[in-house]
């Protein structure tokens, strides 16, 4: 057993960069929290009055609710899509690899470039799809995407999913690789339909895929920023602002750093609630299997 | 054969040193660069040239990416020695100490516009030379406008609704509204009286939004804009206003949209495109209200490496012909007395207001108003063209909220 | 599940001919529906790229159209400003220094959080999770009074190291679930052949990770190439600067001009899209190794 526990030696090198720039920060950002900290200068203690604040009012428990829904809707349409796509992909090799590259390209574009483009297209002035819609008919269907409070954050949604769906993807083919191919003839010779393989022989042995893949989005998706705040800013008047673009907002925009401190710990902690709640289930999921 | 290898590599080695005993002068600007050059790439290669002892290294860092990357560096004492630094910078950063006093006693300090020097004294230092007062009003399409028959731009509300009505007429979009910034130029220009009521007290909560009579007033002025088919308010209110919009007034499909005169590059560059730049229309004028936005300016952090030559860039843009170059590519006024006019022909109507006394400095660049309170008008207004007939004071009153947070 | 078996014996001529045209045509029409539903997904990209090789005024008039010419203009405008060649080789440079890093520790790490499930490896792993959690702006000024303490600031070497402390905990998490669904069994018989710790790790483990490590190598790559805060924070050197901080200088701080920004943002991410199209082959050739036990 001893033979076992210097296993242990081998996390000493990830263990020594992890404290020292995550949990260190940590530290400092619990710290700042319980201060009216500007980002310089000095930091006077104000005690709990900050966590009080978000607590108390609406304005942060509507954007905690909200940025938990728009997490379930994007990592839902990631691991449907993404399934899709690797499942289809697994078994159309002479397109595959033209296909994984032009799923994975949305995602090496940098997040302005992508915002632009789609706020663009989203307009409802003569933004693309508008326009598209326009020429082929379907005129009435037309929508005001972002500036609409009921429809924004779906818009943003989507355009997540589409510049991720390449990332899930890829981690299902991983996962469709590591599967035997003696299985898939078995299923085969069993006269078992593509589906039929699909769900009851593929999806099962997908199981560690599916914990990596979801897991990680979630956790990418509870932290997002950059998308969301490019596309609306968080508007129309708050339909979209995401708990990130408020620390944002707060951190930079206001310079309330001591109090941006404090929403960073309060959705730090959601983030690894969820991350746990998440591990256990789907773990002990692929440990019934 | 080694050794005069070896004395001649010395030597040139020395020489290579003795030249590149310079200083390098560190330079951190949200202008510079390929988008918003501004002139400083010509004024550097002046500035090298009057001074050859001093090369300038500018870094391109967007204001907003600033707050990330320059507060670790001024705390680390390892800051660049000049930075650009707008007034909420010079609020956090110089009351964190962390700027040099440029000294009351410079040359260009009584030069300066009075209301511009006022903001940006603090407790008897300077610690920033500005730059520039840039413009924010109408851009108006004088083609789409004569194809109505009008041939100036509107500057008062009656002509504003008279050029909307004609316009709907026709088929033509009269007006961008967007919630997050052109509402706000309208809603502040008839809120705010130049002649009146100083925007700092309601800043400090002396003076509550929602019993006012001219902020009410404003948002009825915005609902008779709605009246006069101007625009479509729930279509507006979350369009974006810094992409979308100028790229719909370029394509020629609006005939006015209110934004800041940093646009004015980017409208020039298309062909075709015959605009005008004229003040906001305001129930406290005739020839239209113009807004000034209080610009950016150089400061000198506190632990700056290269003082001296910090200074000598500060005083290079002091001269006003260096000056005017820069502001000439901004489409900006100076903030200094006496200078000459820089501003093309087609912000006439901007610039005869300014001229008659018809202008308020942008209060959110003054800090009259509290950085907070930017957002939440950016957010309320957008609100409010979503429900257009809610009362004011559902609007109103979130202001006074977010002033008394701030306190 | 048995059902009429596919090889039974061939009826008449036309049957087995019109199974086959069946076959063949549903292949045809699946093959056709996912590369249309993947070409939809490349639309807004070709969009961009059609923007990039318009003038000015065309984006006025017709921002989504195709291009009248493809006006090259604004290429070579992006292009003599970028410094591109060296900004290319600077970011090539550290991604694939980021990589090697992360892939090494995070697998190691893995390991043994992996195999051995007690309490010491659940504190471990909570306090991974701690990293993957953490917002990117909270590290930032920690970050630089460390590094400016160890004399890190402006050295590839500490833009390196912290590209890596920033993507461990992603690696680790990867390499953990995909390690513990390696069956024990062979490293059983390994440990009967007298191997210690370190060897089994490098011979048996490590190459069946093959397909993970390409997989985490592709994210961790996508992530380095593209930030540009970290270098914008920690390198000042001219000659240093990464790819991104060159299309950087075109975004503007109110809105974006396409004619300026798309090309150099083609630019920027060309050399990552040829990268990957390279490194395919790479993943085909890992993926179908670690499949064949």
């Amino acid at each position: 057993m001893r033979a076992r526990h210097s296993l242990y030696l081998f996390t000493i090198p990830a263990l020594l960069v992890i404290g020292l720039f995550f949990v260190h920060p940590i530290i400092l950002t619990f710290d700042m929290s319980l201060t009216n900290f500007k980002g310089i200068g000095e930091a006077k203690e104000v005690g709990w009055r900050n966590y009080e604040r978000i607590f108390s009012r609406d304005r942060y428990i509507r954007e905690i609710w909200l940025t938990l829904w728009y997490t379930v809707i994007v990592v839902s349409a990631l691991t449907v899509t993404g399934l899709f796509f690797a499942a289809m992909l697994h078994r159309l090799p002479l397109i595959r690899n033209f296909s994984r590259a032009a799923l994975y390209t949305p995602a090496m574009m940098s997040f302005v470039v992508v915002g632009y483009v789609w706020q663009f297209l989203y307009s409802p002035l003569n933004g693309g799809i508008n326009v598209a819609l326009r020429d082929l008919g379907l005129g009435g269907w037309e929508q005001n995407w972002l500036g609409d409070p009921a429809l924004a954050l779906y818009s943003v949604a989507f355009t997540q999913v589409w510049m991720f769906t390449g990332f899930t993807c890829a981690i299902f083919l991983a996962g469709f690789a590591g599967i035997p191919e003696e299985i898939n003839e078995a299923g085969r010779l069993e006269g078992a339909s593509s589906w039929q393989r699909f769900r009851y022989l593929e999806l099962p042995l997908l199981g560690p895929s599916i914990t990596v893949s979801v897991m990680l989005t979630t956790i990418g998706t509870l932290k997002t920023f950059e998308l969301p705040f490019i596309l609306t800013k968080g508007g129309p008047d708050g339909a979209t602002r995401l708990l990130s673009i408020d620390i944002i907002d707060n951190l930079f925009g206001q310079y309330k750093f001591g109090f941006a401190s404090a929403l960073s710990i309060v959705m730090l902690v959601i983030v690894l609630a969820v991350a746990f709640l998440q591990n256990k289930i789907l773990r002990d999921r692929e440990h019934a299997q | 054969m080694i050794r005069t290898f070896g004395i001649a590599a010395t030597l040139t080695a020395g020489l290579i040193g003795a030249a590149q005993a310079q200083t390098v002068l560190d330079v951190v600007a949200w202008k510079g660069n390929e988008a918003e050059p501004a002139g400083l790439p010509g004024l550097i290669e002046k500035f090298e040239a009057a001074h050859p002892d001093i090369e300038v290294e500018l870094t391109y860092v967007a204001r907003k990416d600033v707050d990330k990357v320059i507060p670790p560096r001024l705390q680390g004492g390892n800051p660049p020695d000049v930075t650009m630094v707008d007034s909420a910078l010079v609020d956090l950063w110089g009351g964190a100490g962390f700027l040099t006093d440029l000294g009351t006693d410079s040359p260009w300090y009584d030069r300066m516009v009075p209301a511009v020097r006022e903001v940006m004294t603090s407790d008897g230092q300077i610690l920033v030379y500005p730059l520039e007062v840039i413009g924010m009003g109408n851009f108006v399409n004088m083609d789409l406008l004569a194809n109505v028959g009008i041939e100036t731009a509107p500057v008062t509300l009656e002509a504003l609704k008279a050029a909307c009505q004609a316009l709907a007429e026709e088929g033509i979009a009269p007006m961008i509204f967007a919630g997050g910034f052109p509402a706000m130029l309208f809603v502040g220009a008839n809120g705010i009286d130049p002649k009146g009521i100083s925007p700092a007290e309601y800043g400090t909560g002396a003076r509550m939004f929602v019993e006012d009579a001219n902020f009410n007033a404003s948002l009825d002025a915005v609902r008779d804009l709605v009246a006069a088919e101007c625009f479509d308010p729930a279509l507006q209110a979350g369009l974006d206003p810094w992409a979308t919009a100028p790229q719909e007034f370029r394509a020629g499909n609006v005939a006015i949209l209110p934004q800041g005169a940093w646009n004015i590059g980017t409208f020039s560059d298309v062909e075709g495109l015959n605009y005008q730049f004229a003040p906001m229309p305001s129930a406290f004028s005739d020839h239209g209200l113009a807004l000034d936005l209080v610009g950016p300016g150089w400061a000198i952090p506190r632990d700056a490496e290269h003082p001296e030559a910090a200074r000598a860039w500060i005083d290079f843009f002091a001269e006003e012909e260096n000056l005017r170059v820069f502001l000439e590519a901004e489409g900006a006024y100076s903030p200094y007395v006496g200078g000459r006019d820089t501003m093309p022909d087609l912000a006439a109507p901007y610039t005869a207001a300014r001229a008659a006394g018809s202008l308020i400095l942008w209060p959110f660049s003054t800090l009259a108003f509290p950085k907070p309170l930017q957002s939440e008008w950016e957010d309320s207004i957008t609100g409010f063209l979503l429900n257009i007939d809610k009362p004011n004071e559902d609007t109103l009153q979130r202001w006074d909220d977010v002033v008394e947070d701030n306190l | 599940m048995s059902m009429t078996d596919v090889h039974s014996a061939p009826r008449a001529n036309h049957g087995a001919d019109w199974d086959q045209i069946r076959r063949r045509a549903k292949s045809i029409l699946v093959h056709g529906i996912v590369l249309a539903l993947v070409g939809l997904m490349l639309l807004p990209l070709v969009y961009m790229v059609m923007m990039s090789l318009k003038t000015s005024t065309e984006i006025a008039q017709d921002p989504l159209g195709l291009p009248d010419s493809l006006y090259w203009g604004n290429y070579m405008a992006a292009l003599s400003s970028m410094g591109y060649l060296r900004s290319v080789l600077n970011s090539l440079g550290i991604t694939l220094s980021v990589i090697v890093v992360v892939v090494f520790a995070g697998a190691m790490a893995a390991y043994p959080l992996a195999r051995l499930e007690n309490r010491i490896s659940r504190v471990i792993v909570m306090v991974m999770a701690l990293g993957l959690a953490t917002p990117n702006f909270v590290t930032i000024t920690p970050i630089y009074v460390i590094f400016r303490d160890l004399g890190l600031l402006d050295s590839y070497l500490g833009i390196v190291l912290a590209f890596a402390a920033l993507k461990l905990p992603l690696a680790v998490f990867f390499y953990t679930s995909f390690i513990a669904a390696i069956p024990i069994e062979l490293e059983e018989a390994a440990r009967l052949d007298n191997c210690n710790n370190w060897q089994i790790f490098w011979h048996v483990i490590r190459p069946l990770l093959a397909p993970v490590t390409a997989t985490l190598s592709l994210f961790v790559m996508i992530m380095v190439w593209n930030d540009f805060i970290y270098p914008l924070l920690l390198l000042t050197d001219k000659d240093k600067l990464t790819v991104m901080i060159a299309v950087y200088k075109f975004v503007g701080n109110t809105g974006i001009d396409p004619t300026k920004l798309f090309p150099a943002a083609v630019l920027g991410s060309l050399p990552l899209l040829i990268m990957f199209a390279l490194f395919q082959r790479k993943i085909m050739a890992g993926a179908t190794a670690g499949a064949v036990k």
